[in-house]
Order: C-alpha cells, then sequence, then structure tokens
C-alpha cells in the first residue's frame, strides 16, 4: 500500500457539491462551474477564503473552463491551480491529490461546469486520433468504435445485444431512485430490444445523452478533513495507464491496457474486487462498463455479458453499480457525477438507493481509447 | 460500386497525407517505410514512432488483411452521412502490425476473420476512398 494513503496528510474528500442537469440555458459553462464549487464548500462547512488550490477541466474542444477564468470569476487567488484539457473526475482527483501530497495546499476544490447540450457541442466526431480517416470511413461518434468493441467481444466469447441491453436497464433502476437523475422513467429489456439500433448494436440507450451541468469537490487532508461538517472520504488508491498511441496498439477497441490500472489500484490501496461495496464505470458507452467489468476483475474476461444479465449490477444484485444511473440515465458529466455518488453513499446519503453499509467504492473512468485511470474511496480511516 | 457524394472530405493538401491520398486515386495503397529501422508505419507522420529518424519512403503496400471487427450505422451520426446511412465501417489488421479503419462495401458485414481487399471507390475527380471487400467477392 502506498505511503501516499496514510497519515495526517492523507487526500481526503471533504465537499461534495452537484447543480441541476439536464438544460441550463441562458448560464455559461464557467457560471455553472462556480455554482458547483458553492454547493461543495457549503457541504464542507468552508468559505472561499478557505481555499487555497483550484483544478478546473476545459469543455470539449473549447478554451472555456480554464483555472484562469474560474478563478476570475470566483475571485479567487489560489496558492496552487491547474486546468485539464480532459478533466474526467478521475483526473482531476488524481492531480488534487498529488498537489495536497507535494504540499502546494491544503484545500483545493476541483469542478467541472459544462453547457454543451445549451450551447449545442457537436459531439459527432471521430475519438481517439486520425480523424481525417475515421471520419472519412463513416466512423463517426463514440458509439462506431464502441459497436466494432461490441462485435469484436461478441464474436470472442459470444456476448449477446440483450446482454448488452441489461447495463442499461439495470442502470435505469438505480436511476428511478435518483432525484437528480434527467432519465427517471424504468425501461425494461423488452422496450430495449423494440428500439431501433442506430450503429449495429447500439440503441438510444447505450450511448450518452449530452446534457449541461456543474460537479465540485473539495480535496484536503486527512487532519483537516477531521473537523469539518461531513465524515472525511479518503482516498485509498489511484492508478493510470494511457494508450497513447490510440488505434495502433493490439486489440485497442477492447481496452486490454485497462488491467493494467486494475492491477496497480489494487495494490495501491491493499484490496481486491470482493471488497467492493459500490462499483462505479464511467459509462460514455454501455460498452465500457462490460469492459471494465472483466479487466478490473469483477468477473471473467468474457463474461461480462451473463454478468450483468444475471441482475448482479442490479438494484439488490451482488454487485451495485452506478447507482447514481451512470452516464447513460443521469447524465453526462465524464465521471463526476460518480464520484459525487460514490461519496454520498459513503456517506449514507443515498436516499432509496443506499447501498447499507457502503465503506469501499472504486471509481473507473477512461478518456475513450487513450486513458485510463482509477480510485479507490473509503471512510474506513485504516484502510 | 460508385460512391455517394456529400462525404466530408480529408484535407488533401496536407503534406504528410497526400501522397497517401494520391496513391489512391491510382488504385494503389501507399504508406511510409522507415529507412533507419524498416519499419512501415500507419498513419502517415513526420517520424519514425519506432526509432525517431525523420521521413521515410512511401512504398506500395498490400490492401488486404483479416477483418477484425465491423459494424453497420443505421442512423447518422454526424451532419453528412444522411444520405450514406445504412453504411457498414470495419477495422482491416493488414501485414506489419498495420491496422486500418474503412468503410466495407456490403452493408452486410462479413464475418470476423474474413480475408479483405482494397476497393478503390472514386469519390470525385481528385478522391478516392479506400473500401473493403471480401477476397472471394
Amino acid at each position: 500500500m502506498s505511503e501516499l494513503f496514510r497519515g495526517a496528510r492523507r487526500p481526503t474528500i471533504a465537499g461534495v457539491g452537484t447543480t441541476a442537469q439536464g438544460e441550463l440555458p441562458g448560464q455559461g459553462a464557467n457560471q455553472i462551474a462556480v455554482a458547483a464549487i458553492k454547493l461543495a464548500l457549503h457541504d464542507a462547512g468552508l468559505r472561499p477564503a478557505d481555499i487555497d488550490g483550484l483544478i478546473t477541466c476545459k469543455n470539449l474542444r473549447s478554451n472555456i473552463g480554464t483555472d484562469e477564468q474560474i478563478a476570475m470569476l470566483a475571485g479567487l487567488n489560489p496558492k496552487y491551480s491547474a486546468t485539464l484539457d480532459y478533466g474526467t473526475g478521475n483526473f482531476s482527483l488524481h492531480l488534487a491529490a498529488m498537489a495536497i501530497a507535494a504540499g502546494l495546499a491544503e484545500t483545493i476544490v476541483l469542478c467541472y461546469g459544462t453547457n454543451q447540450r445549451s450551447a449545442r457541442k457537436p459531439f459527432g466526431t471521430p475519438v481517439g486520433g486520425g480523424a481525417d480517416f475515421q471520419r472519412v470511413s463513416g466512423l463517426v461518434h463514440v458509439a462506431g468504435p464502441a459497436a466494432l468493441a461490441f462485435n469484436r467481444h461478441s464474436h470472442l466469447y459470444g456476448t449477446t445485444s440483450e446482454q448488452l441491453g441489461w447495463v442499461s436497464v439495470a442502470q435505469r433502476e438505480w436511476a428511478a431512485m435518483n432525484p437528480l437523475a434527467i432519465f427517471r422513467d424504468l425501461l425494461t429489456i423488452d422496450d430495449y430490444l423494440n428500439m431501433p439500433i442506430w450503429v449495429e448494436p447500439l440503441r438510444r440507450p447505450d450511448l450518452t445523452m449530452i446534457s449541461d451541468g456543474g460537479a465540485a469537490l473539495v480535496l484536503t487532508t486527512a487532519e483537516r478533513a477531521k473537523h469539518l461538517a461531513k465524515t472525511p472520504v479518503y482516498v485509498a488508491g489511484m492508478a493510470e495507464q494511457t494508450a497513447l498511441r490510440g488505434d495502433q496498439n493490439a486489440d485497442n477497441l477492447l481496452r486490454p491496457w485497462l488491467a493494467q490500472v486494475a492491477q496497480r489500484l489494487w495494490a495501491s490501496a491493499g484490496i481486491g474486487p470482493p471488497d467492493v461495496d459500490v462499483l462505479f464505470i464511467q459509462d460514455a458507452t454501455s460498452v465500457w462498463v462490460l469492459q471494465m467489468l472483466e479487466w478490473f476483475g469483477f468477473c471473467g474476461i468474457g463474461e461480462s455479458g451473463a454478468f450483468v444479465a444475471d441482475g448482479n449490477t442490479r438494484p439488490g444484485g451482488s454487485l451495485p453499480v452506478n447507482t447514481n444511473g451512470g452516464q447513460l440515465s443521469e447524465a453526462y458529466m465524464w465521471g463526476w457525477l460518480h464520484l459525487a455518488e460514490g461519496i454520498r453513499q459513503l456517506r449514507g446519503e443515498a436516499g432509496s438507493r443506499q447501498v447499507e453499509g457502503a465503506q469501499i467504492t472504486v471509481d473507473c473512468s477512461s478518456h475513450d481509447f487513450l486513458k485510463g485511470a482509477a480510485s479507490v474511496l473509503t471512510t474506513l480511516e485504516q484502510l | 460500386m460508385s460512391h455517394p457524394g456529400g462525404l466530408p472530405l480529408p484535407d488533401l493538401s496536407d503534406p504528410i497525407n497526400a501522397p497517401h491520398w494520391e496513391g489512391l486515386n491510382h488504385g494503389r495503397l501507399l504508406v511510409q517505410r522507415c529507412l533507419e529501422c524498416g519499419r512501415a508505419r500507419w498513419r502517415p507522420a513526420e517520424i519514425c514512432p519506432t526509432c525517431w529518424t525523420p521521413g521515410g519512403e512511401w512504398i506500395d503496400f498490400p490492401a488486404r488483411g483479416q477483418l477484425y471487427s465491423a459494424t453497420v450505422y443505421r442512423r447518422a451520426m454526424a451532419p453528412g452521412f444522411k444520405d450514406h446511412v445504412p453504411y457498414a465501417v470495419g477495422l482491416v489488421e493488414l501485414a506489419e502490425e498495420i491496422r486500418m479503419v474503412g468503410r466495407l462495401t456490403s452493408t452486410e458485414p462479413p464475418p470476423v476473420g474474413t480475408t479483405m481487399t482494397g476497393a478503390f471507390l472514386h469519390v470525385s475527380a481528385d478522391f478516392t476512398l479506400l473500401a473493403w471487400r471480401p477476397v472471394a467477392e
């Protein structure tokens, strides 16, 4: 287990804030980010003057969301600040944890705000490099490579589109209990199978709907968090791996390098898959859920379809997954809302979707076919 | 097989990719081979990603490989593809660890593992699309 996750300076989440999700017309992305910061500070019982670090992230393919813009808007002069180009919750969390461990700051607020739906940002673009070659072939939108990945998996292991459908069905059952979720009407497997196919075999529920929203976290030291308003949530492990060479890596559609994230994650936290109470998987597409379940060792390689179809990830199942509804049902927030939900589960604040006795959560996220990151969060001081 | 127009065309003037696009117009698949380490590379680039030697020579590469996976777009997922759906896309594994995504000529993709060969579809006077079909077809 890493020394980073022990002692008085252990990175610890003291606050979480989430704005309304969906459509926030008339609000800029930075304004939404500051609204989330305000909520996170209030949650932690802190004032703006208590913040000495700021980590922001840009909106997709834009220059909106920099630390300079957000600090100016919020009137902050933090000791330390940084901006990530693609700040999925985990990547921002890891940077913040490093800054605290290095003593650059004591209390960092990390945030993401987007108005990508109201601003009609184009998402039908190629992902993962070689855009000219992908676009001219028609391999546009993340649905294309996700479908290729699923069909390869199906060829190798016999995974069916009905099994895939259970990812969305199970997450919708969780979302139905989450007031923050955009999609709360139950979806049956028959509903799913009767929907038109968009990119074979993917259907509408297999893909994130583009939405507006904001989220923020407050990260501080374990010592400081003890004296704040809420139950401290400790970072107990983290790991990353890139595959920046993209589609020239063998089997890159299947993202086998996620197994390296998993291996280092378990080593850094000193736990394994059976120890996890609630699992969060950033789900730009439902296919990502199948891949992560396998590479992180929650089921065998090739067994994720049956694992999901057997109901393991549903309410009452053996491994609650994406109890917020995930991006497929809750909102498209680059994994930030998965972190927020994990924190609320660990604090016992998850209402009717609360997983009894949740003490350890794992968050798995990825930047399409290029980067993976994962974190272990816990309320257990000794972990 | 002809190809419907309206495709979002690549930047044919980009000097890095231009020889490749020009090769397709003549029914040739051109890729770069490093003059230092001898590795063929895809996609075109200023330097060899293996030994970082600048440049490289353009060589004729066999437009032949195994279908790794395929899908069919039934809905246009980006502007410019409305007149194209349904269409199929696949990933083909060529020799020397080169992997290419490309349009398939049929909207009923052959099984994974099928040996595919290149089909050069003339889209316009200055652009030819490399698509893939089973060798037996």
